[in-house]
């Protein structure tokens, strides 16, 4: 019998097919047990990434970025149970997240009175059916290859778009472009990201 | 199953959060009647998961993470029994949100002998968002666009000069597109309208009016 070192037991083949990424783990022992090492783990990770969407486009201000960090991650907290590893990646939701709670906090900071929060706009999903549920996972793990190849102009829109929260109009008035060149580099960056959209 | 959809450019800004609530609100609902764009929906805020992934950390030190800890014996979590309140076909929970009720608890405001509006407040300062009823086989003036509007059949059916429209079709017009949509012979319909400038009457009969309309925002 050969003694296998502590450590390395959990070879790759018992690896592939499933999906036990770290951050996946982390949020099933919040679910399951309130785990708070688990927690600070998945904070260390994910909390500055949260801070540098909440600062993209630098219209909030640092103490308030650190606002959004501490609302998201007790979010994460409270909802990790409703977090399906088979149907998402952890960052996915956490982005999801993020993105709901920076928008609402734009709103209070305009002072909107309204009875919606951004959690009404994007409802939870019903449960889907098993192939959609791979499609889901496999456009996931091909977005972030295919993300390398994408030519910088494009990138630097999405960015604009996705991260810093503008709207295709803001973005060609910044960068100088017609609204046309930013509609049709979206457009492209969506075709190479192999996006399955069907119109 | 909806046969006019949003163009990709609005659901993409729509997944990256950047409509305004009242057009947001009016993409979503229509996604209540539509899996293709749901799917979309989806597909696009993978895209946007994919960018949050890349994006260089900021620095985030031990005491935020404390008060978070501190934090957490306050914020039991959440449970999560069902998710089914966005079944399609019923009168989606956004706008069952907004009207506090249902539609038959709707306070309607008479325009003409065939069109009644009801005014919903979203708190979004810049839109107004409505809910129209046309009786059946009855006419919206012809009338142009100072803005842009969004429209969404909730029930029954309209058509104008470019086709028929029925439960959860989406349509943007934009400024300068002239149009007189008129209801089906069968059923009353029920659209939801997000404008952002007053409508513009262009006959003679109705355009005496034009002064006094204004938008009804928040």
């Amino acid at each position: 019998m050969v003694d296998i070192p502590e450590g390395t037991r959990a070879g790759p083949q018992e690896v592939v097919g499933r999906r036990t990424d770290e951050w996946s783990e982390c949020l099933t022992l919040i679910a399951a047990n309130q785990d708070r090492a688990a927690f600070t783990r998945f904070f260390r990770h994910f909390a500055p990434l949260i801070k540098a969407f909440a600062l993209a486009g630098s219209s909030l201000s640092a103490s308030v970025a650190d606002e959004l960090v501490q609302e998201v991650m007790i979010k994460v907290w409270q909802k990790a149970g409703g977090f399906n590893p088979e149907k998402a990646a952890a960052s996915t939701w956490v982005y999801t997240i993020a993105r709901n709670c920076r928008t609402d906090m734009f709103r209070r900071l305009q002072k909107f009175d309204t009875p919606l929060a951004e959690d009404d706009v994007f409802p939870e999903q019903e449960s889907e059916e098993p192939f959609a549920l791979l499609q889901g996972r496999r456009t996931q793990e091909r977005v972030r290859e295919l993300m390398a190849t994408l030519p910088a102009d494009q990138m630097q829109i999405l960015a604009k778009v996705y991260m810093e929260g503008k709207s295709h109009a803001e973005a060609a008035a910044e960068l100088d472009l017609p609204l046309g060149t930013v509609k049709s580099r979206v457009r492209l960056a969506i075709q190479k990201l192999q996006l399955q959209i069907d119109r | 199953m909806a046969k006019f959809h949003p163009e990709l450019d609005l659901l993409t800004e729509h997944a990256a959060g950047n409509l305004p609530l009242a057009q947001a609100a009016c993409v979503s609902v229509h996604m209540n009647y539509c899996d293709q764009c749901k799917r979309t929906s989806g597909q696009l805020q993978n895209l946007g998961a994919a960018l949050f992934d890349n994006l260089h950390g900021e620095p985030v030190g031990d005491a935020l993470l404390n008060s978070v800890l501190a934090r957490l014996d306050d914020a039991p979590p959440l449970s999560y029994a069902s998710a089914s309140e966005w079944a399609a076909g019923r009168t989606p929970a956004i706008l069952q949100r907004l009207m506090s009720g249902d539609l038959t608890d709707l306070v309607w405001k008479k325009i003409t002998s065939t069109l009644r509006i009801s005014y919903l407040k979203t708190g979004d300062p810049n839109f107004e968002f409505a809910l129209y009823h046309i009786k059946a086989g009855g006419r919206i003036p012809e009338h142009t666009h100072r803005g842009s509007e969004m429209t969404l059949v909730l029930e029954g059916g309209f058509s104008d000069a470019d086709g028929s429209y029925h439960q959860g079709d989406f349509l943007l017009r934009q400024p300068s597109d002239v149009h007189a949509p008129t209801a089906v012979q069968s059923e009353d319909c029920i659209c939801l309208a997000v404008l952002d400038a007053p409508l513009k009457f262009t006959g003679w009969k109705y355009r005496w009016m034009n002064p006094f309309l204004q938008l009804n925002t928040g």
